[in-house]
């Protein structure tokens, strides 16, 4: 993550204190209450620096990149799906640990045959057409849904972005709150934003999230349905149905790593909270509604 | 004389009056509720860097009150995390000032200002008209209610 434990780990403010007190030859005796405020000070702001991206930051980032999915993925501009999407979207976010981003959730639909959906970084995410086609009832879209919102809380996207672009971001950006940018410094995050984008969009469109991320947001998935009320098997038959779509394909959200199949087994293995199903049916009768 | 000395030491440490804790407005916007619950109806509405001075917890929820208003909010609009290398919550606290300020200092606006003039294939419209949209509280009550979800 961002910054890295060992950064974190170097930046304690015991061990800077200790290096500042060796480096600078300074003897205890020497140490009298103005010097101590010195170094405190001192040490406070490289601690700060060694902040992780804020989620303010992070809101910019997801902009970024969805900016650049839907310059090849162009909106699907349905009214009633949109806000059937955001419905269920929104319903799913506020069962969660993170009910609020600095931005809030958005959910929008991409105009592709592709079956496909990304989670860009602060909660903006985006379904493809293809998408909304290949799930069989309410149930299945709020577990791709509540997968995609999984890789948000968890932040799997902005993990995609090289340390050392935030550490070299962190070191132009300073400690001091009130510092205005000049025009090279700005120039100078510019181009590491341009290249903590290009990290998030290979991650998202190109290579796929690791085995672990995709575990995991399966996982928080399962538990974010249970407490919205939705049955965590939609997420079950979501993902039979991928593995049946996908067989041969190796596009989209096909590349993935684990696979399917390696999903589909770990979701069947964790444990899920039962849930009342009785309402499946009427929520299914919506998603064809809707859909139809 | 010793003993009572302790006692009279620690008894004024446990008696003083608590400093009033503030914290701050972490996301753009949000709202006090006269509830603690999501739908519950909105007191007051709250943006970025707002101070809120804390008067209690109550599960995920503070109770706070700002401009003469009191009432909730959840955690996840005022609290900062930190996140360790693996990418998963490591610590989750009330925002400082000195956080809210210092945040969005790199990744900001004008950054991506910048990063729009990139010669980057971009669409920041469609991004506008996403973010723009919401739906309304009511909207979503009545969703859940009739889906046969669970109310937040």
């Amino acid at each position: 993550m961002i910054p890295n434990r060992s950064l974190q780990n170097v930046c304690h403010p015991g061990l800077i204190l200790l290096a500042m007190l060796a480096l600078s030859g300074c003897k205890v005796s020497d140490l009298t209450p103005e010097r101590i405020s010195a170094i405190t000070s001192s040490v406070q702001s490289i601690g700060k620096a060694a902040r992780p991206m804020g989620e303010d930051e992070e809101y910019y980032v997801g902009r970024a990149v969805a900016a650049r999915i839907t310059s090849t993925y162009p909106l699907y501009r349905n009214a009633r799906l949109t806000e059937y999407v955001n419905l269920i979207g929104q319903t799913i976010a506020l069962h969660t640990d993170k009910p609020t981003t600095f931005g809030g959730y958005h959910f929008a639909l991409l105009d592709s045959p592709e079956v496909n959906a990304f989670a860009c970084p602060g909660g903006i995410i985006l379904v493809t057409r293809g998408m909304l086609d290949s799930v069989k009832g309410e149930d299945e879209l709020a577990a791709v849904l509540a997968h995609e919102i999984g890789h948000i809380i968890h932040r799997d996207g902005i993990a995609a972005i090289q340390s050392s672009r935030w550490s070299e971001a962190l070191l132009v950006i300073g400690s001091n709150a009130a510092r205005e940018f000049g025009p090279k410094d700005t120039a100078k995050l510019v181009s590491l934003f341009e290249g903590s984008i290009d990290d998030v969009f290979k991650t998202l469109v190109v290579n796929g999230y690791g085995r672990e991320q995709e575990k995991a947001a399966d996982a928080a998935a399962l538990a974010y349905l249970a407490a919205a009320g939705y049955d965590p098997q939609g997420l079950t038959g979501y993902l039979n149905r991928l593995e049946q779509g996908g067989k041969g394909s190796k596009s989209g959200i096909f590349t993935t790593h684990p696979g399917t199949e390696e999903r589909l087994e770990h979701v069947r293995q964790t444990a899920v909270t039962s849930v009342d199903t009785s309402a499946v049916p009427k929520r299914s009768r919506r998603f064809a509604d809707m859909t139809r | 004389m010793k003993t009572n000395l302790i006692v009279i030491l620690l008894s004024s440490l446990f008696c003083l009056p608590a400093a009033a804790e503030t914290i701050q407005v972490t996301t753009r916007e949000n709202a006090i509720r006269s509830d603690c619950r999501f739908f519950a109806p909105v007191k007051l509405k709250v943006a970025l860097g707002d101070p809120l001075t804390v008067k209690g917890r109550k599960g995920d929820w503070y109770l706070v009150s700002a401009k003469g208003v009191s009432g909730c909010i959840h955690k996840s609009a005022v609290e900062s995390r930190s996140f360790s290398s693996a990418g998963r919550k490591a610590s989750a606290g009330g925002a400082s000032a000195d956080e809210v300020s210092l945040a969005g200092k790199g990744f900001n606006p004008q950054v991506e200002a910048g990063y729009r003039t990139s010669g980057k294939s971009l669409n920041y419209a469609a991004v506008d008209e996403i973010v723009k949209y919401s739906v309304g509280e009511k909207s979503l009550e009545t969703f859940v209610l009739q889906g046969g979800l669970v109310q937040p």
